[in-house]
C-alpha cells in the first residue's frame, strides 16, 4: 500500500523536541534539569521569598489545568465539527464553518477574552457566566477554529483511493468518513493537535485577566503584595517552563508512537 | 569641527532639561476617578494630577505624568522608569520597606460598593461573599482579611464595577472617593450600585506620593511644595474643585 506522508508545521512555538535531539546533554533534558535545579536551589538558599512564592501558586497551577484541559476537550470537539463542515459539500454548512474559522482567525485571543466575558457580560444571557466557564468558552472558541484547521488537514492527507473504495463497498459517506477516513487521518492530527494543546496551556495565561485565579494571576498577587516582582516572576516563569516541558515530552512520546510506519 | 559640534550640542540637548529646570517623571494609574483618571480628552485629570501641578508650580519645577498601568507600578519605581508615584498610594507598613513616602495628601476608608437592594451593610454580612477589588490595593489586602470572604483582585477597579453590575460579585472595596464616584455619580452605575458601608480602619489611612528608598531629595521637593500649597490656599481650591459637593 502506498503510504503518503505528511507532516502538518504548526508554528506557534509550541516545543516539541525533534526525534533526533536524544541522550541526557539534548535540549530538552537541559532546559528540564535546569528549571528543576534552579527552583530547588532558589527555594534553599533563599526560603524567603522563594519557597514563600512556590507555596502560593499550587491553586493557581490546578486552575490553569482546569481550564487548558477543559478547553482543549470542547475545542476538539468543535474542531472536529468545524473540520468536517469545511469539508462538507453543503454549499451552506462549509460557508458557516468557513466564516467562522476566518472571524475566529482575525481577532486576537485577548480580545476575545475581554469580549466574551466583559462585552457579552452586558447581555441578561451571559451575564452570570462565571468567569472559569468564561475562560473555557473564549479559549474552546479560538482553539476550535485553528483545531478546524488541523482536522481538516488531516482529513485531506487522506488518499482518495481509501474513499472510493470504502464507497465501492458500500460504505456511505458518513461511515466512509468516521469509519475509513478519521481512525487513519488520527495519525496525521494528532500531534499537531499536541502541539495546539501545549499552545493553549501557555496561553491560558491571558485568562488571568478575567480575575481567575491561574499561576499568572497568584503570582501578580504575590508580588504586588510583597514588592518581590523579580522573585515572583521568576518562579511563575520557571512552572510554567517545567508543566510545558512535561507536556511536550509526552506529546514528542506520542508522536513516535504513531510513527509507526518509519520507526527506527 | 563639525563632528565636534554635532557632538557638543547633542550634549547640551542632552544635559539641558536637569540643567535648566528639574522634571520629575511621576507615575500615575490613570484609572481612579476622581483621584486620576483618564478624560475624553485623553488627558490625565483629576485630584491627584492637579494638586502635583501645582506643588510643582509652587516648587518651580517640571513635572511629566506618565500614565502607568497600577500592576507593576511599583516595580517600575525600583527600576527607575519614573522618579515619583502619584498615584492614590496608601502609606502602608509593607510599602515603607520598599520605598519612602512624602507627607500624607489626603485621608482615604476603604468603601463597600454594593448592589443596591443586596442589604449587605457591614462586614458580618459579607461572610461567604465574593467580594473584587485592584490587584495590590489596600481595599484588596482588606478584602482578605475580612472573615469567609472569597477576594478576587482585578486588574482595574473598573473591571471589577463591571463584574459587580453584571451580577458577579456581590461587592467590591477601594478607596471612598472613588466608591462614591463609582456608585454615587456614574450615570450607569449608580442606578443599580450603592456606597454599602465603609470599612472602620485600624488606624487612619493616607496617601502619599511614593519615591524610590535612597531619593529622598525628590520626597523633600514634594513635600516642601505640599506644604506651600497647603499654606496659599491652593489646596482647598483644588479639594473643592473635585470634591466640593
Amino acid at each position: 500500500m502506498p503510504q503518503k506522508q505528511v507532516t502538518i508545521d504548526v508554528g506557534d512555538g509550541a516545543a516539541i523536541p525533534s526525534r533526533k535531539d536524544r541522550g541526557l546533554f539534548s535540549a530538552w533534558w537541559l532546559s528540564f534539569i535546569g528549571a528543576v535545579a534552579i527552583i530547588c536551589y532558589l527555594c534553599l538558599s533563599q526560603p524567603d521569598p522563594y519557597w514563600r512564592v512556590l507555596k502560593f501558586l499550587p491553586d493557581g497551577i490546578l486552575v490553569t489545568f482546569k481550564v487548558t484541559i477543559l478547553s482543549i476537550l470542547l475545542s476538539l470537539i468543535i474542531g472536529l465539527i468545524t473540520g468536517l463542515g469545511r469539508l462538507s459539500r453543503n454549499r451552506t454548512v462549509n460557508l458557516i464553518a468557513s466564516t467562522y474559522v476566518e472571524v475566529v482567525r482575525g481577532i486576537p485571543l485577548l480580545v476575545q477574552l475581554f469580549y466574551i466575558y466583559y462585552a457579552l457580560g452586558r447581555v441578561e444571557l451571559f451575564s452570570n457566566l462565571p468567569p472559569l466557564s468564561a475562560a473555557v468558552m473564549a479559549m474552546a472558541i479560538c482553539y476550535g477554529a485553528y483545531m478546524g484547521e488541523v482536522f481538516r488537514a488531516g482529513i485531506e492527507s487522506i488518499d482518495k483511493g481509501q474513499t472510493e473504495a470504502a464507497r465501492s463497498l458500500g460504505f456511505n459517506r458518513i461511515e466512509t468518513m468516521f469509519m475509513v477516513i478519521l481512525p487513519q487521518a488520527w495519525r496525521t492530527i494528532l500531534p499537531p493537535v499536541g502541539n495546539e494543546f501545549i499552545a493553549l496551556l501557555k496561553d491560558s495565561s491571558l485568562v488571568s485577566i478575567l480575575a481567575v485565579s491561574d499561576i499568572l494571576r497568584r503570582g501578580r498577587e504575590f508580588a504586588s503584595e510583597s514588592f518581590y516582582y523579580f522573585e515572583a516572576f521568576t518562579m511563575v516563569a520557571l512552572v510554567y517552563l517545567i508543566i510545558t516541558l512535561i507536556l511536550s515530552k509526552g506529546v514528542s512520546k506520542m508522536e513516535q508512537r504513531l510513527n509507526y510506519y518509519e520507526r527506527d | 569641527m563639525k563632528k565636534k559640534a554635532a557632538l557638543l550640542l547633542l550634549l547640551v540637548m542632552v544635559c539641558s532639561p536637569s540643567v535648566w529646570a528639574r522634571t520629575l517623571v511621576v507615575a500615575s494609574d490613570a484609572t481612579w476617578p476622581p483621584m486620576e483618571m483618564m478624560d475624553s480628552e485623553k488627558n490625565i485629570s483629576g485630584f491627584c494630577p492637579d494638586l502635583v501641578h501645582a506643588i510643582a508650580k509652587a516648587g518651580g519645577f517640571e513635572v511629566e505624568i506618565k500614565n502607568t498601568a497600577w500592576d507593576g507600578i511599583f516595580a517600575g519605581l525600583a527600576a527607575g522608569k519614573y522618579d515619583l508615584i502619584a498615584s492614590s498610594v496608601s502609606i502602608t507598613e509593607e510599602r515603607k520597606r520598599a520605598m519612602i513616602f512624602s507627607d500624607p495628601y489626603f485621608e482615604v476608608k476603604q468603601g463597600v460598593i454594593i448592589n443596591s437592594d443586596s442589604g449587605i451593610r457591614s462586614e458580618a454580612d459579607l461572610d461567604g461573599k465574593i467580594v473584587g477589588a485592584q490587584i495590590g490595593t489596600t481595599g484588596y489586602f482588606s478584602a482578605k482579611k475580612i472573615k469567609g470572604v472569597t477576594a478576587k483582585s482585578y486588574d482595574e477597579v473598573g473591571l471589577a464595577i463591571e463584574d459587580l453590575y453584571n451580577g458577579r460579585l456581590d461587592a467590591v472595596i477601594c478607596d471612598d472617593a472613588v466608591a462614591a464616584d463609582y456608585a454615587l455619580q456614574n450615570p450607569t452605575y449608580s442606578e443599580k450600585l450603592g456606597l454599602g458601608f465603609m470599612i472602620v480602619p485600624e488606624k487612619p489611612e493616607y496617601l502619599g506620593f511614593a519615591a524610590r528608598k535612597g531619593n529622598k531629595d525628590v520626597i523633600e521637593l514634594m513635600n516642601k511644595g505640599l506644604k506651600k500649597v497647603r499654606e496659599s490656599g491652593e489646596y482647598d481650591v483644588i479639594f473643592n474643585k473635585w470634591f466640593g459637593n
